[in-house]
């Protein structure tokens, strides 16, 4: 029997491994299942309610009192529980294409499936209860706020056309740090300077298209207040992932993938703060102790591109399964909050701006690599595991750029196809296949240098 | 006629080895841009060649391994051609446009090719915003002093505005064959028109717009033609010139174009820059108007809808039908095609979707499906007519 054979049963027959998940993130678990909760009652409660795209601009809602719906976090919650078929056959049957985002095509199916309901009569529209039976309440605001991605612009523009333009909407341009000046650094120069202030001439006007939605003047010291606890639990969340530097790293990439709720969407309150506490400690206790987020850590990857929402656990274990710990990504460790010391509380705007600006996708390729390659470097990373989610373009655009780069310093990448929220796009034996590769091939390097 | 239009048609054809030729010829600088809203004016005024990089139908090999198969044609085929060195002579690529393979694109070809001078600028893309004027004025602002910078050289506000009304009399002219086309006047095919545009996008304009006042005038001397066949409106391709080939095949199938939102067509003539006041100002204006002159996918704007132009263009042109070709993969057309679909369905228009590919197009299958939309459309009006 060829090698190839044999590995590739090895890598699929290893008896399961299970992933050794901190325990602390079911501590956000009870987070993340109060916000929806609080969020599908947000019409009883009497709150407007506004959806928007793009980055994590969450705390101008909180500090106004209004509920929000993130619809990618939306999206994801229901890939997440397998539920999002329906949604995507909705907007399939209007003609929106497969090739689009699935995000899009889950979120404004599962609108179209809403205005159905009322339409069809199975909802009493007067009736705030009704509204919320189908779960998501309907929007009275729409705030587009997209770094990088113009995909997520014009599936905001047909969300407002969809409620026949009756709901206002409301863009903020979060433009591309191209860096092709001659003073250009990451997150540095004219140009950060310039967009870091038509950034946040935005998001204050933002703040008054809230006021003026909701006939209340906008609280600027209640911002300050919920920033407080953001900036606190991002700063949190940075020093336990600085931990994973250990060997073996004391969480993997899919501990953080299942706390990005937190630090996207999540309220800003003292219970988040102490929630990134408990990791914090649970992280650090681990270093102590010696314990791996995978008991024998083998190799270490890095995943880039955007998760996989309906695969969390399957790749957590297929990873965990073959001795390899997934330590960090782009999406995890380069996406929320990451310059938590830009942010003044006395005024968060301007500091909120450049850290909406420090999406990693909107720095160009140079810059964002020069990141990347940086991380992998402090984490000890020997190879790349390159998802190509098929209908994220924002993820996918440098990924061949990125798996370059990695190679010449020194480490193996392997790609394979999935997407976002669309299952029908992962193929399950191709990364088999590819992983199995790719442990081969780091195997034999370390057999060549001992 | 026939000789203008081969002129117009070589270039169009090989926009690169024309660039190529001339910088030699001229020894002036020359610069690339994509589509679709940079002011090419602006390279003019500095005594440039302004190129705006355009797809070509050369199968895509090298490019295979730096981009991914599900990208549109038009991004596919530049990085492509980039990998091949055939960008090596420009002295920079500029743009403004917020499309995300397009950004994608232009890393690809700065990583490969890191000597090179590829400056980007985002021009607003919320068109409705208060501060929406003010923020592309700055752009524009900053794209001429990068260039500036770029050609070593000062754009001035009289070279800018001779190179506007330079080239708002090359729009004005090709305008003057739409017209024609519309009164069913013009003996040019679509083929024909998008060699007309095409070469716009590339050739010196003192020379094309030379050329283009023969070719007005002379369509404007030649008899009517004998035109027979369902008329139909051409929409969609944004970025990309739809194959000549099936430009024939729409027009060897009975029906006739009569207008059409192209960007390799109407969309990129439509709107002129004033000539008056700031330069910028000027440019600025156009790049909001010409949006609501012709809506496009990629903007957004509360009151510019791309579905209620094209209801009332398809009314105004007498078109009988709407073919619309949607490059597979292209993001915002694929967002707004349902939008499209229903406004037609509401206007009783009739429809054909024909999604375009780089590789592969299925012209046999389109052939046919063309040929029925026409023949459905024939047999509807006849059953009409009869009550």
């Amino acid at each position: 029997m060829p090698e190839h054979t044999s590995m590739s049963a090895k890598v699929r027959e290893l008896p399961p491994r299970r992933a050794n998940r901190l325990s602390s993130t079911r501590l956000g678990s009870a987070i993340v299942n109060d916000y929806w909760a609080d969020l599908f009652s947000a019409k009883e409660q009497g709150k407007k309610v506004v959806w928007y795209n793009g980055t994590y601009i969450p705390p101008f809602f909180h500090a106004h009192d209004v509920a929000w719906v993130h619809g990618e976090a939306w999206s994801a919650y229901l890939a997440a529980r397998h539920v999002e078929g329906d949604a995507q056959m909705a907007g399939e049957s209007r003609g929106y294409d497969r090739e689009l985002c699935s995000y899009a095509r889950t979120h404004i199916g599962q609108a179209l499936l809403d205005m159905k309901d009322l339409k069809d009569g199975k909802l009493d529209p007067q009736s705030p209860k009704a509204i919320a039976i189908s779960q998501l309440p309907l929007p009275d605001m729409i705030i587009n706020a997209y770094p990088y991605c113009s995909s997520g612009q014009q599936w905001d523009e047909m969300i407002y056309r969809l409620f026949d333009k009756r709901v206002p909407i409301f863009h903020v341009n979060i433009p591309l740090l191209w860096g092709g000046r001659k003073d250009a650094a990451y997150l540095a120069g004219s140009e950060m300077d310039e967009r870091k202030t038509y950034v946040a001439h935005q998001l204050r006007e933002m703040a008054k298209f809230l006021s003026e939605n909701t006939g209340r003047p906008y609280e600027w010291d209640r911002l300050s207040e919920v920033m407080g606890y953001i900036k606190k639990s991002a700063e949190l969340r940075l020093e336990a992932m600085d931990m994973c530097t250990a060997t073996p790293s004391p969480a993997s990439f899919f501990d953080w993938i299942v706390t990005i709720a937190h630090v996207n969407f999540m309220p800003g309150t003292q219970r988040l703060v102490d929630f990134f506490e408990a990791m914090k400690a649970e992280i650090a206790a681990r270093v102590v102790a010696g314990e791996g987020a995978v008991p024998d850590e083998k190799y270490r990857f890095f995943f880039d591109g955007m998760m996989n929402w309906n695969k969390i656990g399957w790749l957590a274990e297929k990873f965990a399964a073959n001795n390899a710990c997934v330590v960090a990504g782009r999406y995890t460790h380069m996406s929320f909050w990451q310059e938590p010391q830009a942010i003044d509380l006395a005024d968060p705007v301007p500091g909120m701006a450049h850290n909406y600006l420090a999406c990693p996708n909107n720095s160009g390729a140079p810059y964002m690599i020069g990141e990347i390659d940086r991380l992998c470097d402090k984490f000890k990373i020997d190879g790349m595991v390159m998802h190509v989610s098929r209908t994220c373009r924002g993820m996918t655009n440098s990924q061949h750029l990125i798996a370059e780069s990695a190679r010449k310093h020194g480490r193996t990448a392997l790609f394979f196809e999935g997407d976002v929220a669309d299952e029908s796009f992962y193929k399950d034996e191709l990364l088999n296949t590819r992983l199995e590769a790719m442990i081969e091939s780091l195997d034999s390097r370390r057999s060549v240098m001992a | 006629m026939r000789s203008v239009i081969e002129s117009f048609s070589a270039v169009a054809g090989d926009s690169v080895g024309y660039a190529r030729r001339w910088k030699e010829e001229t020894g002036r600088p020359v610069i690339g841009s994509f589509p679709m809203n940079f002011p090419v004016e602006l390279v003019h005024a500095a005594g440039a060649l302004p190129v705006i990089i355009q797809e070509v139908d050369e199968p895509i090999t090298d490019g295979e391994a730096a981009v991914f198969s599900f990208y549109c044609g038009y991004n596919r085929s530049v990085v492509d051609q980039a990998l091949k060195g055939r960008f090596k002579f420009f002295d920079g690529i500029m743009f403004a446009d917020h499309c995300v393979q397009l950004l994608g694109t232009a890393d690809v070809l700065r990583w490969h090719d890191p000597g090179s001078r590829i400056l980007f600028n985002q021009l607003v893309a919320s068109m409705d915003a208060t501060w929406a004027v003010d923020e592309a004025r700055n752009s524009l602002g900053q794209l001429k002093r990068e260039l500036e910078d770029l050609l070593g050289t000062i754009i001035t506000d009289a070279a800018l505005h001779e190179s506007i009304a330079l080239f708002n009399h090359n729009r004005q002219l090709i305008r003057r064959l739409y017209t024609l086309r519309e009164e069913g006047r013009l003996t040019l095919s679509a083929r024909d028109l998008q060699h007309v545009v095409k070469s716009s996008m590339v050739m010196d304009r003192e020379d094309h717009t030379r050329l283009l006042a023969e070719l007005v005038a002379a369509c404007e001397a030649a008899p009517a033609p004998d035109l027979r066949g369902m008329p139909v409106y051409l929409s969609g391709h944004l970025c990309q010139a739809p194959q000549l080939t099936l430009l024939d095949l729409v027009e060897s199938t009975g029906a006739v174009v009569v207008g059409d939102d192209l960007y390799h067509g109407f969309r990129y003539i439509s709107t002129d820059v004033p000539e008056t006041g700031d330069p910028l100002d000027a440019l600025a204006f156009w790049y909001f108007e010409r949006n609501r002159k012709v809506p496009c996918p990629t903007r957004a704007d509360g009151d510019a809808d791309w579905d209620d132009f094209l209801v009332r263009e398809v009314t105004r042109t007498g078109a009988e039908g709407l073919i619309v070709l949607v490059a597979k993969f292209c993001e915002p057309h694929m967002y707004y095609f349902p939008e499209i679909v229903e406004a037609c369905e509401r206007a009783g228009i009739a429809l054909l979707k024909l999604e375009t590919e780089h590789d592969g197009m299925p012209l046999e299958a389109f052939k046919t499906r063309i040929e029925t939309f026409v023949e459905v459309s024939r047999r509807r009006k006849h059953a009409a007519a009869l009550g």
